[in-house]
């Protein structure tokens, strides 16, 4: 049984490293939705549409970390084609976009670090800790996405 | 024989008359700003993040206090040819620190230089005809509180025949047109108002979100429902609240936008608005709140650009 488990595990665990080798815009678009995903709690609860609450505020910074530190690896040379609003001035300019990369990770990786064992404590030490990872957003597309909003 | 190349000569010379005549400056009138007040700086701040300036002049990619100089230099490159933005900081040579406050009324308002020159559509005059005086002179007492930035921009680059400046008084008489775009009772709520009053003049929304003829005029009749960017990289979304649009948006969704950059999916702005989108968190939120009220009034158009891009 135990190793039934495992070997359904490791398929669907290829499988999944299968898709995102063989399609590399359809992961960095599912990474880049979980970011806007967990940019939307961030906003709605500094809006104050949404009730703070420290474990909320956790897990959206963990998301944010995780994508910073993953998102990078799905720009491979020639991906630039298809259905995608990646600018051709990643590859034109790569040291601009891994200096990017770069802030984004370094911010969301302080984020985290001031998120500690149960999430910030109060709505503003949350927005002290978030607010510079999402000014990455925009720095980010200003450069390195063409124009659609 | 000779009497028709005298003839012909004759004509190209009436020919070449008629075109500078009908080319010249158009300066403004003494008595429409005969009743402008000494600027006031304080209101201008206001007036400099509602027209935008810094998103061309400052630097490219400067950011905070550094989007207050304004040396120019940011290249648009479009089917027309590259435009540079200039030095318009307050230093005396490279600048226009020199200029008279009249001066600076007939830049923006009617698009021509202290010496009689045109100035090319790149600089949105054809916006800021619709501004207030009062409020352009404000502007002007602004940027002089700003820093003297040395050395000067480059020049534009442009080929036959839109290098030739001149022709530009044609191209104004088919396209400069101070009116309003969206009609408006008189009584309309303030709020509404005030939100046409930046949409069409200094915010000039609609000179990158409307599309353009093949003169480079912008079509009334799609006004704002987006265009390819000038510079080919893209396009400029639809802000209409037709098919393609923002129609879904609240109006508090919009103003938000304008202020944290983020849609109401918690996509953010990118491209060339990410920059005026900083101009916009500089307002009052009343003024986002009032531009948000316009893009809700104005007519709900399809797309104005193909559905391939």
């Amino acid at each position: 049984m135990r190793t039934l488990i495992l070997s359904i595990f490791a398929v669907s665990l290829s499988a999944t490293a299968v898709t995102a080798a063989d399609d590399p815009v359809a992961a960095r678009k599912l990474l880049m939705q979980s970011a806007a995903a967990a940019a939307g709690i961030s906003g709605g609860m500094m809006k104050g549409d949404i009730d703070y609450n420290p474990a909320i505020a956790k897990s959206a910074i963990a998301t944010l970390n995780a994508v910073s530190h993953t998102y990078g690896d799905y720009f491979p040379e020639g991906s630039s084609e298809g259905e995608t609003t990646a600018s051709p001035k990643i590859w034109e300019d790569g040291e601009g976009w891994q200096a990017a990369l770069e802030k984004f990770q370094a911010d969301t990786s302080a984020a985290a670090e001031a998120s500690g064992k149960d999430g910030p404590a109060d709505l503003a030490a949350f927005q002290q800790a978030v607010g510079p990872v999402l000014g990455n957003c925009k720095s980010c597309h200003e450069n390195f996405r063409v124009q659609k909003n | 024989m000779r009497r028709l190349a005298f003839a012909a000569a004759a004509i190209a010379v009436a020919a070449g008359a008629g075109f500078w005549l009908l080319t010249g400056p158009d300066r403004l009138e003494a008595s429409e700003i005969a009743d402008v007040e000494a600027g006031d700086a304080t209101r201008g701040e206001t007036v400099f993040w509602a027209g935008g300036c810094a998103s061309c002049h400052a630097a490219p990619g400067a950011d905070g206090e550094a989007r207050k100089e304004l040396g120019g230099g940011l290249e648009l490159a479009t089917e027309f040819g590259t435009f540079v933005a200039p030095n318009i900081s307050s230093h005396p040579e490279d600048g226009i620190g020199a200029w008279s406050e009249e001066d600076f009324l007939n830049a923006m308002m009617r698009g021509v230089s202290p010496d009689g020159r045109h100035y090319y559509p790149a600089f949105p005059y054809t916006s800021y005809a619709r501004m207030d005086p009062q409020d352009v002179a404000d502007l002007f007492a602004f940027m002089k509180t700003l820093p003297a930035v040395e050395g000067e921009a480059g020049e534009h680059k442009l080929g036959f025949p839109f290098n030739i400046r001149r022709g530009l008084g044609l191209w104004k008489a088919l396209h400069l047109d101070s009116d309003h775009v969206l009609t408006l009772p008189a009584n309309a709520p303030e709020e509404l108002l005030r939100g046409r009053y930046l949409v069409e003049g200094p915010g000039h929304c609609g000179e990158c979100h409307s599309p353009r003829d093949f003169s480079g005029g912008i079509k009334r009749d799609e006004w704002l429902a987006g265009a390819v960017s000038a510079e080919g990289d893209g396009v400029v979304p639809n802000i209409t609240p037709g098919e393609g649009g923002i129609g879904s948006w609240s109006q508090s969704d919009i103003a938000y936008y304008l202020e944290s950059g983020f849609t109401p999916d918690f996509d953010s702005v990118g491209g060339a608005m990410v920059s005026v989108q900083k101009n916009m968190a500089q307002l009052d939120d009343a003024d986002r709140q009032a531009i948000a009220a316009y893009l809700k009034a104005v007519e709900a158009r399809p797309d104005g650009f193909p559905s391939s891009r």
